[in-house]
């Protein structure tokens, strides 16, 4: 017991001339710009983006242009050959009709037993007739194709 | 069907004549040259076709239509084939949707090929989306007559006294 309370003490002082003053003091980041560059910077910027961004959507309108252009170009051609073929077709529904109720007394083609489904429309008007109508003689893979095309393309 | 017996439908060997065997990429390749060829039997139909409004009344300017195409294509064949393939190929090939801006070059090629042998300059961008005048030789179709109603209630009569509006103003649910 003695013998360890002999061992010198030493005790735990500061070091000589004191500590070193705390660094508590601000430093601000270095500014590379001032408020009034950086604005004016943001509005040239934005206002060079804009440019271009003009001249990419004239462009893009051109081509939108161009393309509608192309198929008005070749519209006429299509019409035309598509008349050709609708016509065709109704001839050939309204054969089959009269061929498919031929035994049915009573019968006129295009009418229910006689009554009209257009009643007060000039005689040899074109009424286009609906879809399900168009296709009625056709095959059911036809009409499948026709009805879902939104499938295949 | 709504199709009655005497409505007249065409025989089919009035309908018959040669069509195109042509593919989009194709058609879209020489429609700028195409329209510009074909401008007068285009206009021709299209009028026809929006003022009669029925397609059993111009046939025969859809028959011109279709006939003035494959001449065109035919004279495209005869003159400038290697450079018309060439740029269908590339607007079958470089994009979805047929567009010709990704094929300027061949574009060009074609176009000079066109220009040097058959003569026909290629119009501008929106040529065929601008409203044109044509002058045609077809008489209008006359307009509907407007409906007479015998049962419909007489209008006031002209001497009948009008007073000003009592509110200033007549919107559709002041109605004194």
């Amino acid at each position: 017991m003695d013998q360890a309370c002999q061992v010198a003490r030493k005790q735990d002082l500061p070091p000589p001339g004191g500590y070193k003053p705390i660094p508590y003091k601000r430093i601000p980041a270095k500014t590379l710009f001032s408020g009034y560059t950086m604005f004016a910077g943001y509005f040239g910027i934005t206002a060079f983006a804009m440019y271009l961004y003009s001249l990419n959507y004239k462009q893009i309108l051109r081509d939108q242009i161009e393309m509608r252009s192309a198929r008005m170009a070749i519209y006429p051609m299509l019409l035309a050959e598509r008349d050709r073929a609708f016509l065709k077709q109704l001839r050939k529904n309204r054969d089959a009709e009269a061929e498919l109720m031929k035994d049915v007394p009573g019968w006129e083609v295009g009418t229910y037993y006689g009554e009209k489904v257009y009643k007060l429309l000039p005689p040899d008007t074109l009424v286009e007739p609906i879809f399900h109508e168009y296709y009625a003689h056709s095959r059911p893979w036809e009409w499948f194709q026709r009805a879902y095309l939104k499938l295949r393309s | 069907m709504v199709l009655t017996a005497d409505v007249h439908l065409p025989e089919e060997s009035e309908l018959t004549v040669p069509e195109l065997q042509l593919s989009s990429p194709a058609l879209f390749a020489g429609s700028f040259h195409l329209g510009k060829y074909c401008e007068q039997a285009n206009n021709e139909f299209m009028l026809c076709r929006l003022e009669e409004n029925d397609p059993r009344k111009c046939l025969n300017e859809g028959k011109a239509v279709t006939a003035c195409t494959m001449d065109f294509f035919r004279k495209v064949k005869k003159s400038c084939l290697q450079e018309f393939n060439q740029y269908a190929n590339c607007i079958d090939k470089s994009s979805g949707d047929f567009s010709l801006k990704q094929c300027r070059t061949t574009q060009n090629v074609f176009d000079k090929c066109v220009l040097d042998k058959m003569n026909i300059e290629r119009p501008g961008y929106g040529y065929f989306c601008e409203a044109r005048v044509h002058d045609t030789k077809r008489p209008k179709p006359l307009e509907e007559p407007k409906a007479v109603y015998p049962d419909a209630t007489p209008a006031l009569p002209e001497s009948v006294e009008k007073k000003p509006a009592r509110f200033g103003s007549r919107f559709y649910w002041m109605t004194e």
